[in-house]
């Protein structure tokens, strides 16, 4: 099972969000815990995913502080967190481009649309940008299967996608971002 | 929205909204699917507004954003209403002339109609589509005319009326009756028969009960529950509301992927709606039903697919399945009786209620009812969403509904069932699809995903491909689903990189079967079905990658390098001499080709160019046209050229018997390794079947001359009116190894009455007497039987020397022809007659054969190779008039040199050869081409060649290294400029040209051209 961090223990040198954004930072998470009262197991699922809606990732300092909350240990979020590939314990980049490496894709040529936007951003899967500009991440299947191969990039799909074309989405990104 | 508070006013309000209905009203429907979306659907919708905007058109046409219209590989689709003209691949500038001639006059515009890929027509509307017309939507048949968030025009077209049906009129026991009586089983994979399944739910004890709509589509290839739930998220919530009320359910969960963002929107709204419209709630249209859904996102976990899986992540766990029983029917979310239904199978719930169970059951096999919704993807022209009756054959789908395969590839397998299936091959293409029979192929129908592959894919990369993704999504419960994929995954692994073992292929079906037995769930009990179905189905590409080191798809990266060079059985350095060419160094490419090939001239014009075939270019648009580059190259230097020849003593006798292709390929190698070789043939001419089989207007002999020279040039002595009868006797003269190639010569016999009147002949007699100048002139009618390329060369050759008529007789259809599809086309053009599905059953006439009696076949179904069986039509015979009857069906080895010695094994009409060094046994012979093949093709038999003499030089104590490769061309890779440049077709002549012309017909490239088609090559070698 691929995980969002690499084993460590939460709230080692991961991101801390409360300490970055101080009262603000504490505002939002508060606020989704306003949504789920009394918060009980089952709930654990929805509210992860919604304080990562909001954080872009799982920040170790903001899960201590819904663990206090709630009540739900950190060790239970840890193996939840660490279970299902969408969730993040690590700050992400501003942009996420998924490739698709389900069968479809594969056999019409993902691999090398994988390789083309790893060679370009220097990233492998999973891993983000040191200036935070990308995150880059294979997906099982993205259920595109007819457009294959497809690549997602900030939630836009692209389909029949080649190694040059994707190259280019990406150049695309960076010159919008550097344009402001 | 006002809240419906009675059954009755419901259906005063369908009443109304379908009255409201106009079928006469302009609309331009939008795809809002996300394959349409990619496309880039939504420019196309505000274009249509835009240019509607402009012209003042508002209240007269208006845009309407509908669901998914299953055709994805066209997107953007836009169908304009009420003429349903289908417009493919919309480009924002075509939206005025659509606008204008489509919508306003009715009037489809010609360009931008759909070209059918079979046919090449133009058509224009979408029932008339062949992959329209070929299926049977039911479940998705509001999908492309839905605004799927618009409540109102679900109900305008019968919808919630099952639903109002079921709550006015029947008990829930009468509910899970009529389900149960349809048939219908569950979509998801099992098959379970739901009637069944909510029958146990209602009788289990326990209150509150739940149901559970699974969303949680996670199979690679599979994709239909993401299209009902963004097309008609209604009726998915309309399934559950019945399925809830039999049940006895008071909440729902919809637990959908989180990847899917649109579905999980779109049902979100629907829920909403629904809600607001006393659809769902608090006594459901005053009926006393209460009910209600949320909706829970999945995080991407491919596990939670399974029941007990979904059920732990929906109480907030890990995705971990548990034991069953108890099933989630008596145990499910938290701890009460659940009910899972997959989306497809909800879908299909509505439908049953308002038309019935016996309307239901008519629709597909007796054991499976209904249809099936497929998901067509991979290597088939059109992909996208398929739903066809249960029971529909693979061919239906592949090649009705799907177009078949593009590029001109062929068919190989198609996966289905996803990491729980298997890969189903050619021979299956006619059985019946459902449940039970995709069963006893070792694969299983599960959600319905199809990924079609064609010669180009590997199966043991394949068998890699699922068990990595099983490995990966194995939640690690039990030991042999954790610990034995990831074995698994590293034999396999190992395999694909050239380092597996024999051994491997029973390590691995012993290692699948104990991750099957003891594995808890279906991912792990279903984990190694990709793998084990592979062994079963494709063990020679195994036994090829382990013991060959050979990749037949030539896709196998570490083992392959490069698909051209490595499909090239004679491993000519394609992308170099390629490169070359592009530069304008045409003396360097011919060089490149000559360090692997020393038939540049020939392969440049005969070639079947299997390296084509598997050109990447191909599945962008087309093949880069290597051939014809080779014979440009060859062409533009009219020099015979200086080959590398060896300098110092040379050491070793060989003996090569036959001057054709193989034996040539052997003795120039040999000879450049510095060996002392004499070929040896019977014959006047030099070139063995490059001579008697290929008429001199597809290979001119002074081209012919000219590879031969340069062969001499490289030290190669050739004896011509040498019959060898004996291998020992040259042995005996010192000969330390001999290459026996002496091709395939003996005609095969048909095995019909009148074979042996006079005028009948075979191919290779007819074709040696005419390219020799001893028959000048054919008169009367000519028949040839046969469907290879040594008959259609027979046909043109006939034609050309004066016959009446030509007519060829091939019991198969076009499609299945062996002979190479431009030979074909040009024998058409200049007169040849083709009768396919045609068999000879007898040749008549008194003493000389005067007619040939001819029985029409049909395809019936596939064989061992997925080729169709040709049947006799009964009473179907007729007779054609025949002066000449030439047999062309394939020729036999003369196995007249095994007697005597034995060190030459004999494989039935055949030599039997080691397929990598060609050597016979242990002994110091070497057989090769078509002596041991049968006919086949020069490259093979050149390949052939170049092992054997490899084999030969280690044999003789060398090391068996042709001349190196060198790399001249600059490495640069192609920028996206050249994707512009298509392929550049040959300059061909006129058929009033074609039709007499004994010299060379085709013309070869001007030197601009191949500069241009040379750099479409992109370069993979560099990767």
């Amino acid at each position: 099972m691929r995980c969002g961090g690499s084993g460590r223990s939460l709230g080692s040198n991961m991101g801390s969000a409360l300490a970055d954004n101080g009262i603000e930072g504490r505002q939002v998470v508060d606020g989704i815990l306003e949504r789920f009262q009394p918060a009980r197991a089952d709930d654990l699922l929805p509210l992860l995913q919604q304080i990562q809606d909001e954080y872009g990732y799982l920040p170790a300092d903001v899960l201590e502080h819904v663990s206090e909350r709630t009540g739900i240990p950190t060790s239970r979020m840890y193996g939840v967190i660490t279970f299902y590939s969408l969730f993040h314990l690590e700050k992400r980049g501003r942009h996420t481009v998924r490739a698709c490496r389900g069968t479809a894709c594969h056999v019409r040529g993902g691999q090398g649309v994988i390789q083309a936007a790893q060679n370009y951003l220097g990233l492998t899967d999973g891993e983000t940008s040191e200036n935070f500009m990308f995150s880059f991440e294979t997906a099982a299947c993205l259920g595109a299967c007819a457009l294959s191969p497809v690549v997602v990039a900030d939630g836009v799909y692209a389909g029949k996608v080649t190694p040059e074309r994707v190259e280019q989405m990406l150049r695309s990104i960076e010159a919008a971002e550097s344009a402001g | 929205m006002q809240r419906i508070e009675s059954v009755e006013s419901f259906y005063r309000w369908q009443w109304e909204l379908a009255s409201r209905l106009d079928p006469e009203a302009k609309v331009v429907t939008v795809c809002g699917g996300t394959g349409c979306g990619a496309f880039g659907a939504e420019a196309i919708r505000e274009s249509f507004l835009q240019e509607i905007d402009r012209r003042g058109l508002q209240g007269q046409v208006s845009v309407k954003t509908t669901g998914c219209h299953g055709f994805c590989e066209k997107g953007p689709v836009v169908v304009t209403l009420p003429e349903q003209v289908f417009c493919p691949s919309v480009r924002s500038e075509d939206v005025p002339e659509i606008l204008e001639q489509t919508v306003l006059n009715g009037e489809p515009v010609e360009r931008l109609l759909y070209e059918d890929p079979v046919t090449g027509s133009r058509v224009a509307h979408d029932h008339d589509l062949s992959f329209y017309s070929r299926q049977q939507r039911h479940v998705f048949r509001l999908n492309g005319i839905l605004d799927p968030i618009d409540l109102e025009d679900y109900v305008s077209r019968d919808g919630y009326a099952a639903a109002a049906k079921v709550l006015a009129q029947m008990t829930p026991e009468q509910v899970i009756d009529e389900i149960r009586e349809a048939g219908l089983r569950g979509r998801g994979g099992a098959g379970f028969l739901t009637g069944v399944k909510w029958g146990l739910c209602r009788a289990a004890d326990g209150s509150p009960k739940y149901l559970v709509c699974n969303a949680d589509e996670g199979d690679p290839g599979a994709f239909m529950d993401r299209s009902l739930l963004e097309g008609t998220p209604h009726a998915i919530i309309e399934g559950m509301i019945i399925a809830a009320y039999a049940i006895g359910a008071s909440h729902g969960i919809i637990y959908v992927r989180a990847e899917y963002p649109m579905a999980v929107r779109h049902s979100g709204i629907a829920v909403e709606q629904a809600r607001e419209a006393g659809l769902l709630g608090k006594d459901i249209l005053g009926a006393g039903f209460d009910f209600d859904i949320s909706i829970h996102q999945g995080s991407g976990a491919f596990v939670c697919g399974e029941e007990t899986a979904l059920i732990a992540s929906l109480e907030g766990h890990r995705g971990m399945p548990r034991p069953r029983p108890p099933f989630p029917a008596v145990r499910g979310y938290q701890g009460k009786p659940t009910n899972i239904n997959n989306v497809e199978t909800l879908a299909n719930v509505p439908l049953i209620v308002l038309k019935g169970s016996d309307w239901y059951r008519g629709i597909g096999t007796e054991g499976c009812t209904g249809t099936k919704i497929f998901t067509l993807a991979g290597k088939v022209n059109n992909t996208g969403l398929v739903e066809v009756p249960m029971g529909a054959t693979l061919r239906e789908i592949v090649y009705g509904v799907g177009g078949g395969i593009p590029n001109g590839r062929h068919f190989k397998a198609v996966q289905m069932g996803g990491p729980s299936g298997g890969c189903v091959p050619a021979r299956y293409l006619d059985l019946p699809i459902d449940y039970d029979s995709v069963k006893e192929t070792g694969a299983i129908m599960g959600s319905g995903g199809l990924v079609v592959m064609d010669e180009s894919i590997c199966m043991v990369d394949i068998a890699r491909f699922f068990t990595e993704f099983v490995k990966d999504e194995s939640c690690g419960k039990c030991a042999p689903c954790r610990i034995g994929t990831r074995q698994m995954y590293d034999i396999l692994l190992r395999i694909t990189e050239g380092e597996g073992e024999l051994e491997d292929i029973d390590r691995l079906e012993r290692l699948g079967e104990a991750v099957r037995e003891g594995s808890l769930c279906g991912l792990g009990q279903t984990a190694a079905n990709p793998v084990l179905s592979t062994i079963r189905h494709f063990r020679h590409e195994y036994v090829a990658h382990i013991v060959e080191k050979r990749c037949a798809a030539n896709s196998c990266k570490t083992m392959v390098g490069t698909s051209c060079v490595a499909a090239c059985p004679a491993h000519v350095n394609v992308p170099e001499y390629v490169a070359l060419i592009g530069e304008g160094r045409p003396a360097e490419a011919l060089e490149t080709i000559r360090r692997r090939n020393p038939f540049p001239s020939v392969c440049g014009r005969a070639c079947d160019h299997p390296c084509e075939t598997f050109c990447r270019r191909a599945d962008l648009d087309e093949a880069v046209a290597i051939r014809n580059l080779k014979r440009f190259a060859s062409d533009e230097v009219k020099e015979v050229g200086t080959p590398p020849v060896w300098n110092g003593p040379r050491e070793g006798r060989v003996a090569v018997i036959g001057a054709g292709p193989a034996g040539l390929t052997a003795a120039y190698f040999l000879s450049l390794l510095g060996r002392e070789v004499t070929v040896l043939e019977k014959e006047e001419t030099i070139g063995g079947a490059l001579i008697t089989g290929i008429p001199a207007f597809r290979l001119p002999r002074d081209v012919l001359a000219r590879d031969i020279e340069y062969i001499r040039r490289a030290g190669v002595t050739i004896e011509t009116v040498r019959q060898v009868d004996s291998v020992q006797d040259l042995l005996d003269a010192g000969f330390d190894s001999v290459f026996v190639a002496i091709g395939a010569q003996e005609s095969a016999e048909l095995a019909i009455p009148g074979e042996h009147l006079k005028g009948v002949e075979d191919t290779l007699a007819f074709l040696r007497q005419a390219n020799s100048g001893t028959l000048a002139q054919v008169e009367g009618h000519v028949v040839v039987v046969g469907g290879g390329n040594a008959a259609i060369d027979a046909a043109r050759m006939a034609q050309r020397l004066g016959a009446e008529s030509v007519t060829v007789l091939y019991r198969r259809s076009r499609e299945e022809m062996p002979a190479l599809d431009e030979e074909v086309e040009d024998a058409i053009v200049e007169g040849v007659k083709m009768h396919f599905l045609s068999a000879p059953v007898a040749i008549e006439g008194n003493g000389r054969v005067a007619q040939v009696r001819c029985v029409e076949m049909q395809l019936g179904e596939a064989d061992e190779e997925g080729r169709r069986r040709p049947l006799p039509v009964p009473g179907s015979e007729s007779s054609i008039a025949a002066d000449r009857v030439i047999i062309a069906i394939g020729q036999q080895a003369n196995l007249g040199l095994a007697e005597g010695y034995e060190g030459l094994e004999v494989d039935g009409r055949l030599f039997r050869a080691n397929p990598v060094t060609q050597r016979s046994g242990e002994s110091p012979v070497f057989v090769g081409g078509d002596v041991v093949t049968g006919p086949s093709t020069i490259i093979q038999a050149i390949g052939a060649g170049q092992r054997a003499a490899r084999a030969i030089d280690m044999f003789l104590g060398g090391e068996g290294e042709l001349p190196a490769e060198r790399v001249l061309a600059a490495a640069v890779m192609p920028g996206e400029s050249v994707m512009a440049i298509t392929r550049k077709p040959l300059p061909v002549l006129s058929p009033k040209q074609l039709h007499g012309a004994f010299d060379e017909i085709v013309q070869g490239y001007s030197a601009p051209t191949a500069c241009l088609e040379a750099q479409r090559c992109l370069r993979c070698d560099l990767e």
